[in-house]
């Protein structure tokens, strides 16, 4: 059930309608705890099993930690992590498409399970659980606590990852009155209305981008479909990061901000605390500053930087592509990171904008590597970029089409929204209204949304 | 603001877009070509056209290589091609037989019969409301934008470029790399089963515009040497003329073939497609005098 399916909107309006009536409110977790289960297993009934066997196991674990954290942390974080490698590395080594893959039938029942959608986040919470309440030495929660931590809907399939000492405690008796129906309004609005109007249109015109189509491109094609697709990305995710918190929001449950206009970055570094601003953060407390973060001398800062880059690249896909794009912004960071002071010290608006547009290009450009994970595709469409087209047939792209679709993400980062927030505040609630209506009318073709895949 | 006064203006803003839109729609109704998607508009505007105006005396109804004949190359009049970039013939001659006036003659390419039919294509067309209820804001305005950057042309208005471009040598483009992968695919798969399914569907649509008074014809267009010679060229060729074996239901396409350039490996470039459109007119104007 993805957000943007009517039977979505049944289902979070039901949920809603019965959170809130006095009668239930001793059984709010429990019923978003249902609820979300209902959610996830509404398309993949089998994988609720899987679900349950990482909360459980999670739970156990962090019920032995809470006892002994020296022994069971580790091992409740490489449960959860053998589960992550288990079903999303699997195939680097496997063909599931062959009749038969392993002489036992339960490995190979495993084996030929697909990808649980969302995992990638849920693994991530359950460690952020094990580590945050075991350092506070915390009393242990319920296990519809951990449930609702964990599987509460709105975040279960792409985030924003939620730390669990931020989250758990929110875990308390909600009422309709203390609903912020106007914030919520505003990211759900705001979330939709980039997935339907900017994400799902662009998506029309990087279809081209996929492998063989993209021979058909003409050079500049090549480029501008670069362009169109950093875009689609970042109205994708913001998209479904805006939705998640909008509707957090109405059960009375505030998750982080995951974005923060990452396209006007002067630095790369900058551009990580910007961009998917979750999984940053979740890489720097249990991963960067673990391995020592910058604490032991400027290689050995320089190696954590590759490894945590590396690391999340591989986090989003079993790949070298994925591998590579984590890896090239690891060493971007590495490469900027001795010229950071001198270049902040300079105060020019101009030099401001070069810097902007560099990093905005070099982000771009990577973000190949993202819709084109198998390696050699993604090298061939780059080469094409700097070589003439010879196709005598060349796809056409409509480009008046591309930048008024494009145009919002534009209009958000110039930060246009602070006039909203000023001069015409009362203009907002008529411009949010013509969003709706212009993402209903405009609406791109269905698309799941990318981070799905992850 | 009150959190009421705030969702009821956001109600209003939405419903001031939406009633202008509505308004639109009953001012301009079909007047409005707007693409559905980004990149297929030429396909559905040149069939909502189809639909919007007077019936023409011939339609062709195709795949991506009748795409390639424009209708500017043709100097017939009242010639309309309603060929589908990577579609079926089929699903155009579904579209023709499904309105409630026919052409006089609808000729139908037989050189790409393995695709499926488009059903959500023909029920839209079928039903006849090829427009949404709403005016789409953007699209309309990209396509006005797009008309009158590059509104169709006439045939007069192209001809001396046409003479023009025939008269030069055949283009000496190395389409080898394109070849060879388009001859891989065309060898890739046995395509009798779909071929098979669709033309038993296309003898019952034959049948059903016939007896409703139109004449069809179909056609071969030339594909290269080793394209005609593939598996895929092969089958299709073998079953289809193995149901319709009456040489008066084929309309012959002869252009000297030495004329001929194939720039992907499969589609005509623009100099051989007019080459080729003229053949077409040819045997065409030969038909309709023995006729």
């Amino acid at each position: 059930m993805t957000f943007t399916s009517w039977q979505f909107g049944v289902f979070a309006a039901t949920v809603f309608a019965a959170y809130y009536q006095p009668a239930l409110r001793a059984f709010q977790v429990q019923l978003l705890v249902f609820a979300s289960l209902f959610f996830y297993g509404y398309g993949q009934p089998e994988l609720l099993a899987l679900l349950a066997v990482a909360v459980f196991g999670t739970y156990l674990f962090l019920i032995l930690a809470l006892r002994d954290r020296k022994v069971w942390l580790p091992v409740g974080v490489i449960f959860n992590l053998a589960l992550l490698a288990f079903f999303k590395y699997k195939l680097l080594f496997i063909d599931p498409a062959s009749p038969s893959l392993v002489d036992f039938a339960p490995l190979d029942f495993l084996l030929k399970l697909p990808l649980p959608i969302g995992i990638s986040f849920f693994v991530f919470h359950n460690i952020s659980l094990l580590v945050d309440l075991t350092r506070q030495k915390a009393t242990p929660p319920t296990l519809a606590e951990v449930f609702l931590y964990i599987i509460f809907f709105p975040q279960l399939v792409s985030g924003p990852i939620t730390r669990a000492e931020m989250f758990m405690p929110q875990i308390k008796p909600k009422y309709l009155a203390d609903i912020p129906f106007v914030d919520a309004a505003k990211w759900t609005l705001l979330g939709f209305f980039f997935k339907l109007y900017v994400a799902n249109n662009l998506n029309e015109m990087t279809s081209y981008m996929s492998f063989p189509l993209y021979e058909t491109l003409q050079t500049q094609d090549r480029w501008l479909l670069v362009f169109l697709y950093s875009y689609q990305i970042y109205a994708d995710f913001f998209g479904y990061s805006a939705i998640a918190i909008g509707l957090g929001l109405l059960f009375g449950y505030r998750l982080p901000i995951n974005f923060d206009l990452p396209y006007i970055s002067t630095s790369f570094s900058e551009f990580w605390t910007r961009w998917h601003i979750s999984l940053s953060a979740w890489l720097r407390t249990y991963l960067y500053i673990p391995l020592g973060g910058n604490r032991h001398g400027v290689w050995r800062t320089y190696l954590n930087l590759m490894i945590v880059m590396g690391l999340g690249g591989l986090w989003h896909g079993a790949g070298l592509g994925y591998l590579m794009w984590g890896l090239l912004h690891g060493l971007l960071l590495v490469l900027e990171r001795p010229l950071l002071s001198l270049m902040n010290s300079i105060d020019l608006a101009v030099f401001r904008a070069v810097r902007m547009t560099v990093v905005f290009v070099c982000v771009t450009m990577l973000w190949i590597f993202f819709k084109l994970p198998n390696f050699d595709h993604a090298v061939g469409y780059l080469t094409g970029m700097f070589t003439p087209s010879t196709n005598p047939n060349p796809a056409k792209l409509f480009y008046s089409l591309a930048l008024l679709y494009a145009l919002p993400v534009g209009i958000q980062h110039l930060g246009f929204h602070r006039l909203l927030e000023g001069r015409f505040r009362l203009a907002e609630p008529y411009l949010y209204g013509a969003m709706a209506a212009l993402m209903f009318l405009e609406a791109g073709p269905e698309t799941s949304f990318i981070y799905f895949q992850f | 603001m009150s959190v009421v006064g705030w969702l009821v203006r956001c109600g209003v803003g939405a419903a001031i877009v939406l009633v202008a839109c509505g308004f639109a729609t009953m001012r301009f109704d079909r007047g409005l070509q707007m693409p559905a998607t980004t990149t297929r508009d030429g396909t559905l505007i040149t069939l909502s056209r189809y639909l919007r105006e007077p019936v023409p005396d011939i339609v062709l109804v195709g795949s991506s290589i009748t795409f390639r004949l424009k209708e500017e190359y043709f100097a017939t009049p009242g010639l309309r091609n309603l060929a589908l970039a990577g579609g079926s013939p089929v699903t155009g001659l579904e579209i023709v037989a499904n309105q409630p006036r026919l052409p006089g003659l609808i000729l139908v390419e037989a050189n790409v019969l393995s695709r499926p039919i488009d059903i959500a294509l023909v029920e839209r067309y079928a039903r006849g409301d090829a427009e949404p209820l709403f005016f789409r804001p953007i699209r309309a305005a990209v396509a006005a934008y797009e008309q009158r950057q590059h509104a169709p042309l006439t045939h007069e208005q192209v001809s001396l470029d046409l003479r023009r471009l025939v008269r030069q040598p055949p283009s000496d483009f190395d389409s080898r790399i394109y070849a060879d992968r388009a001859l891989q695919q065309f060898n890739a798969e046995d395509p009798s089963d779909s071929v098979r399914l669709n033309v038993k569907r296309m003898e019952e649509l034959i049948r059903v515009v016939e007896q409703r008074g139109a004449r069809v014809l179909l056609f071969e267009l030339p594909f290269s040497d080793p394209i005609e010679s593939s598996q895929y060229a092969r089958t299709t060729r073998e079953i289809v003329h193995a149901a319709f074996p009456d040489s008066k239901r084929w309309l012959p396409v002869e252009a000297n073939r030495s004329e001929l350039r194939w720039a992907d490996g499969v589609h005509l470039d623009e100099r051989s497609a007019v080459v080729v459109t003229q053949a077409l007119e040819g045997a065409l104007a030969s038909v309709r005098a023995t006729r």
